[in-house]
């Protein structure tokens, strides 16, 4: 496996399990018909852990294989990351038009707000997961 | 990615120049190895850049490393 395969999983776990898990929170907020203040601590948490975690294990990566994190992308690797994007971009325009929309129901803009970042997480699962696919595809 | 209608010599070439890896081929036209890998299995094709540094490497015509077939494997 590449290094810049490896860093897509890395990125596609990371977003899975943190955001997954706020999410989560998110939903059973909603659900309940509760107040999301109580959320913003966990957010800022999460948010902090997942950068934190994302430079570390890149880091632990390049120093396991610094030839190659030096090298940067080659070209198939270019066109992969190219792809996974066009992939990836119909999913947040479908999503942030989505948010907007929400506009016309009766949501309040905390619920609003997490529909914008819920298209962002989902499109950003999607381009890294797309990567992932290209990778297996091609090994 | 699929397979593509451009075939090549490039493991018999490798192994032609005593046994050159994949990892070594990889190093020195400036690729990972899983592109080489994926070269050679059809399932990339390689950019005219590439292609010919990969021919500069076994010191051979382009010709004798890929070939164009009319008909898609």
């Amino acid at each position: 496996m590449s290094f810049t395969e490896k860093s897509a999983w890395i990125s596609f776990v990371l977003i899975l399990i943190f955001f997954g898990t706020y999410f989560a929170r998110v939903a059973g907020v909603i659900f309940a018909g509760a107040s999301g203040r109580g959320l913003t601590s966990l957010f800022f948490v999460l948010v902090g852990g997942f950068v934190v975690l994302e430079a570390v294990l890149h880091a632990v990566l390049a120093i396991r294989s610094p030839r190659e994190a030096q090298a940067g992308r080659d070209e198939r690797e270019r066109l992969i990351a190219m792809r996974a994007t066009r992939v990836a971009f119909p999913v947040l325009l479908v999503g942030a038009f989505a948010s907007v929309g929400t506009l016309h129901l009766s949501v309040d803009r905390w619920e609003m707000a997490h529909a914008t970042l819920l298209a962002i997480v989902v499109a950003e699962l999607v381009r890294f997961g797309a990567q992932i696919v290209y990778f297996r595809r091609d090994a | 990615m699929g397979t593509l209608p451009i075939t090549n010599q490039i493991r018999r070439l490798r192994f032609d120049q005593d046994e050159m890896t994949q990892q070594e081929l990889a190093d020195r036209i400036g690729v990972t190895r899983q592109t080489v890998n994926a070269i050679e299995l059809g399932k990339y094709s390689p950019s005219l850049e590439v292609a010919f540094r990969i021919a500069a490497v076994f010191q051979v015509p382009l010709e004798r490393v890929f070939q164009f077939s009319e008909t898609p494997k």
